[in-house]
């Protein structure tokens, strides 16, 4: 295993509260809310816990040490629970999904998109769900504003489906709360509407402040 | 050219303005040593983000040399590696068809000045073409693929942008690491998606003017080029999924020396371009940059 300490970018001579700070800002970054039907998503699970175990050895290493204010107290926080989990949307099977969007869903949740999309093009019943599967396999594609109506179609086809008012209201409004280093704020808006920021001319171009 | 994706040099400390600069430099030498002179003109800030992108993070000496840029003063630059040949060859294979596409684009008399530019890089494109026939074979595809679409009026925005955005992510189809190589992969697509996009987005007003296919008025439905405030923000949330996607992709590789530059680029300029397009304040900014520069006689980097 890699040190620990270098995983979670901080000295050994970091006090416990700075260790923690690090691993929550870390464990922030990768969390798999963040890489929603990411197609990376694998690696940012390989990267959650390769930080929860650099972060257990440090905790592991300290409360040997003996002092007080580390060990128990210190813990294990929320996000590891995370760390082991599918980062993947779960595409499980819906009730009276027809076996073909099940082998759809299936492909998708493998990565198998071009399976999923032959299959869909073959699927006469454009239904609600042929919509929502139709609009994963667009994201994953990274075809966002297609996802974005294809979902939206099937919301309005069935409204009360909490999965497709999910991804519709992540379309919407996931990209807000994107994790931003410093936390900054994050959207192409967010800046006109945001007096804190700098005017664009002196942000990008070179050297005229 | 597009120059849309550029870092926020002004936010940037002094140690990574130098050294976003010298691999700038570094670039050009790069271009000159294995094109010659009019190579050398082709180089932009995007080609400079596609060289950090492919670079190791690893620095070594810097040499300093005189050139016919900065013929007074003598200016370190990052010396060329394998990385920097690919981004050079994958440069002038891009820019070479970027000039083909102005001159099949235009009428005969507007497609001269991209005639004349693309027959001054062609001895330059066909050295660039045998050095990385794989990358020159995918880009004219993709290219094809989109002149189709252009010619078809296609309604699809994705579609359109895809075309780009795959040929944008093929630059890294000689990425040894496969891990580095999806992070790259997957960060050059949407980089490409939203250059596609923002690039139709600044073009509104002047396509509605010629009657120009534009991908963004189409799918908006824009009137005279012309931004309702629902489109406007249904684009913005587009882009931010792009930005999002070429972020998250970032922090799956460790980049080195360039982690600022690149990360800075990604949350701050491209939020910034983006917005003064959607704006219109994008062309003139650059414009009034210029001017002011020619009239200071000042040099940008």
């Amino acid at each position: 295993m890699n040190d620990p300490y270098q995983v979670l970018g901080v000295p050994e001579t970091a006090t416990d509260a700075e260790v923690k700070k690090a691993y929550l800002n870390l464990a922030r970054k990768y969390h798999p809310d963040n890489y929603h039907d990411n197609p990376l998503a694998d690696l940012a699970q390989e990267k959650m816990k390769e930080i929860n175990a650099a972060y257990e050895e440090i905790t592991k290493r300290r409360s040997g040490r003996g002092g007080g204010s580390t060990g128990s107290s210190y813990g294990r926080s929320g996000y590891d629970t995370y760390g082991g989990g599918s980062a993947y949307r779960d595409y499980g099977s819906q009730a009276g999904s027809s076996s073909v969007l099940q082998q759809v869903r299936a492909a998708i949740n493998s990565g198998n998109l071009s399976r999923a999309e032959a299959l869909l093009a073959n699927y006469p019943d454009h239904n609600a769900e042929w919509n929502f599967l139709r609009g994963a396999v667009c994201y994953r594609r990274g075809w966002m504003d297609e996802a974005k109506r294809y979902y939206q179609t099937a919301c309005q086809m069935e409204p009360n489906n909490p999965e497709y008012r999910q991804a519709v209201d992540y379309m919407e409004n996931g990209a807000a709360g994107s994790y931003h280093p410093n936390n900054g704020p994050f959207g192409t808006e967010v800046c006109a509407a945001n007096s804190m920021c700098l005017p664009f001319w002196c942000c990008v171009l070179p050297f005229c402040c | 050219m597009f120059g849309y994706v550029r870092p926020p040099l002004g936010k940037l400390s002094k140690e990574e303005q130098e050294r976003f600069r010298r691999i700038y430099c570094g670039l050009c030498h790069t271009l000159g040593a294995r094109y010659g002179l009019a190579a050398r003109f082709i180089l932009n800030y995007d080609f400079t983000f596609l060289t950090i992108l492919l670079s190791d993070g690893k620095e070594g000496c810097a040499p300093c040399a005189r050139c016919p840029a900065h013929p007074l003063k003598k200016r370190c630059y990052r010396p060329t590696d394998t990385a920097m040949e690919l981004a050079a060859d994958e440069s002038v294979i891009l820019a070479y068809w970027q000039l083909r596409d102005g001159v099949s684009d235009q009428g005969f008399w507007k497609g001269l000045k991209y005639r004349f530019l693309s027959r001054l890089l062609r001895g330059a494109y066909q050295k660039a073409s045998r050095a990385r026939p794989a990358f020159d074979a995918s880009t004219r595809e993709h290219l094809q693929k989109l002149s189709d679409l252009e010619r078809a009026n296609s309604q699809s925005m994705d579609q359109a942008a895809d075309t780009f955005a795959a040929l944008l992510s093929g630059a890294a189809m000689e990425v040894d690491d496969p891990v580095r190589q999806r992070v790259l992969e997957q960060m050059l697509y949407h980089l490409g998606r939203w250059v596609y996009l923002v690039d139709a987005a600044d073009d509104l007003k002047k396509d509605a003017a010629s009657g120009d296919y534009n991908p963004v008025a189409l799918r908006f439905g824009l009137q005279n080029g012309k931004w309702t405030p629902e489109s406007r923000h249904e684009f913005a949330q587009t882009l931010d999924h792009s930005i999002r996607m070429i972020a998250t992709a970032f922090e799956l590789w460790d980049f080195g020396c360039w982690h600022t530059i690149l990360e800075s680029t990604i949350y701050t300029s491209l939020f910034y371009v983006g917005g003064a397009v959607l704006d219109g304040t994008f062309q003139a900014s650059i414009r009034n940059r210029n001017r002011n520069k020619s009239r200071n006689g000042e040099e940008t980097i």
